[in-house]
């Protein structure tokens, strides 16, 4: 395409964007709409996610070690739990510091401990463990691992826990996809649909179009710029939309509180997640306006060769 | 320039539009392809933009097979044949001269270039005056003289012109056809189809007569000084 065949589509692209204002506008809207609901979804999977980080930073695998183990065995010990690659951090619990926390969360009840020696407690390893590692069966082998360790009697860790953490991921992951994908489609045929309307208001132009001698590639690129317009005005209106619910809910949420956090930790979405929506509203407007058109042209020539008979 | 040989066209499931067509039309032709409705003179006018493709037979332009054509070469094929139609088709949204310089633009013509293409014609055409006025602000011979500048604006070979007339009081009708005959003049060959006789009577000089979709006569005759021709 030469450069003056380039300003011909930029020409007719704007010129069409403003003498169809309002049927852009209603793609434009509709677009903003459903990727607001993708938007919605991922800033709710982002916070959720980071709330799940929280959770699961308090995932720890207690490691009871031999009485009497001296310390440089102690030492060694922990050195080499730490050089394990699943390992976040590691804290040595002496047996005076679990006396200690044991009685500190007895609290008032703390004196039924009274005459018992205060080495009866076991001395411990607290292992943290990294996130990507924080599933069933990561655990279950780090745990196997850490048992066969020098030193080491005993290795507790909550499984219930990491089993209901790990399928709330799993899940949560699971919806985003289908959510995304289900979206996609709806919102590909619902741009087609609007942008067929914009076809069929100016199928004269495409017809005097192809009469005269014009490719296929200029018949169809100003619909497909102004498709991609509408697309970045969608998302950009989508944005704009996301930003504006998740400042009214977070004031919402800042009274009420609860199980969700403080809403004044809760993020929106990074600029990446700004830029997908983007990316995705211009990628729909793309794709839809080219599926219309080339179905509404073949669907067109289908019907004006049985007119000529 | 232009040869049929033994072109058909039929529609489904048995409807034939063109039976077994042989003919040959010259570069500068002034040829009337006429018969009544039904006959096949549209048909035949639209196997040769390659609107259609023949079912049997071949189409020759300069010796190019346009039937072989793919939807590329059809573009290509269309650059060189200025087309006009009885309801005129220009777009309501664009100027006179927006409308004949569109022509040139999508073809990757400059803007410029394109304008002042567009404006020469519609000057010769008589149109200078109205260049800037829509389409709907134009009477019918206006809008006609608009569709022939917009035929003519890159230069074709052919012009193929599709009951150019029909819509157009006798006067006015007369007026469209001297402008064919000016484009004759610089070397086009030119193809109508019409069922106006009387038009045919005072302005043809070579008259393909179709009926059912076949060739019935295929008369040259001399005009008469000041018919026009």
């Amino acid at each position: 395409m030469s450069w003056s065949q380039m300003s011909f589509v930029v020409r007719r692209a704007s010129s069409n964007l403003r003498e169809l204002l309002w049927t852009h506008m209603l793609t434009s809207g509709t677009m903003a709409m459903t990727l607001f609901i993708f938007g919605s979804f991922m800033l709710l999977e982002s916070n959720l996610q980071s709330l799940l980080k929280g959770w699961g930073d308090q995932i720890q695998l207690n490691a009871y070690l031999e009485r009497g183990l001296g310390s440089s065995e102690t030492e060694s010990l922990l050195n080499r739990v730490r050089a394990l690659p699943e390992v976040l951090r590691v804290r040595h619990i002496t047996q005076e510091q679990a006396w200690r926390d044991f009685r500190a969360a007895l609290g008032a009840q703390s004196n039924v401990l009274d005459g018992l020696p205060s080495d009866v407690l076991p001395s411990s390893l607290e292992i943290a463990v990294k996130p990507a590692f924080r599933d069933t069966p990561l655990v279950e082998r780090l745990a196997a691992r850490l048992k066969q360790e020098k030193g080491i009697t005993l290795v507790e860790y909550p499984r219930d826990w990491i089993d209901r953490l790990s399928l709330l991921v799993l899940a949560v992951e699971w919806v985003k996809w289908l959510l995304a994908g289900g979206l996609f489609v709806i919102t590909f045929f619902i741009v087609g649909s609007t942008v067929k309307l914009a076809i069929l208001a100016r199928r004269d132009e495409i017809e005097i179009m192809q009469l005269v001698g014009s490719s296929r590639t200029m018949i169809q690129a100003p619909f497909v710029l102004e498709g991609m317009v509408q697309g970045l005005v969608g998302g950009a209106l989508a944005v704009a939309g996301l930003w504006g619910a998740f400042e009214l809910a977070r004031q919402e949420f800042s009274l009420s509180g609860g199980v969700w956090g403080a809403p004044n930790q809760w993020q929106f979405l990074d600029i990446n997640g700004m830029a997908l929506i983007l990316l995705l509203g211009w990628f729909l407007g793309f794709a839809g306006s080219l599926f219309s058109l080339r179905r509404f042209i073949r669907t067109w020539r289908v019907l004006k060769s049985a007119a000529h008979p | 320039m232009i040869q049929f040989h033994h072109v058909s066209k039929a529609y489904p499931p048995d409807s034939a539009a063109l039976t077994d067509i042989t003919l040959v039309i010259d570069k500068g032709e002034f040829v009337f392809v006429t018969g009544p409705s039904g006959a096949g003179k549209t048909t035949l006018l639209r196997l040769l933009f390659r609107d259609e493709e023949p079912s049997q037979g071949e189409i020759l332009l300069n010796g190019q097979n346009i039937g072989r054509l793919k939807s590329r070469g059809v573009a290509r094929l269309r650059r060189r044949i200025g087309l006009v139609f009885q309801e005129f088709k220009l777009l309501p949204r664009l100027s006179a001269l927006e409308n004949v310089a569109l022509a040139a633009e999508v073809i990757g013509v400059p803007r410029k270039e394109s304008h002042n293409r567009a404006y020469r014609l519609l000057s010769e055409l008589g149109m200078q005056k109205k260049s800037d006025a829509r389409p709907l602000a134009l009477s019918g011979g206006e809008q006609q003289r608009v569709a022939i500048a917009r035929a003519l604006v890159n230069e074709p070979l052919l012009v193929l012109a599709d009951e150019p007339t029909g819509n157009l009081d006798s006067q006015i009708a007369d007026e469209i056809m001297r402008l064919f005959l000016d484009i004759r003049g610089r070397g086009t060959t030119l193809i109508i189809a019409s069922h106006d006789l009387e038009l045919i009577q005072r302005y043809g000089t070579r008259i393909i007569y179709l009926r059912g979709g076949r060739l019935a006569e295929d008369l040259e005759r001399k005009v008469k000084k000041g018919s026009g021709a």
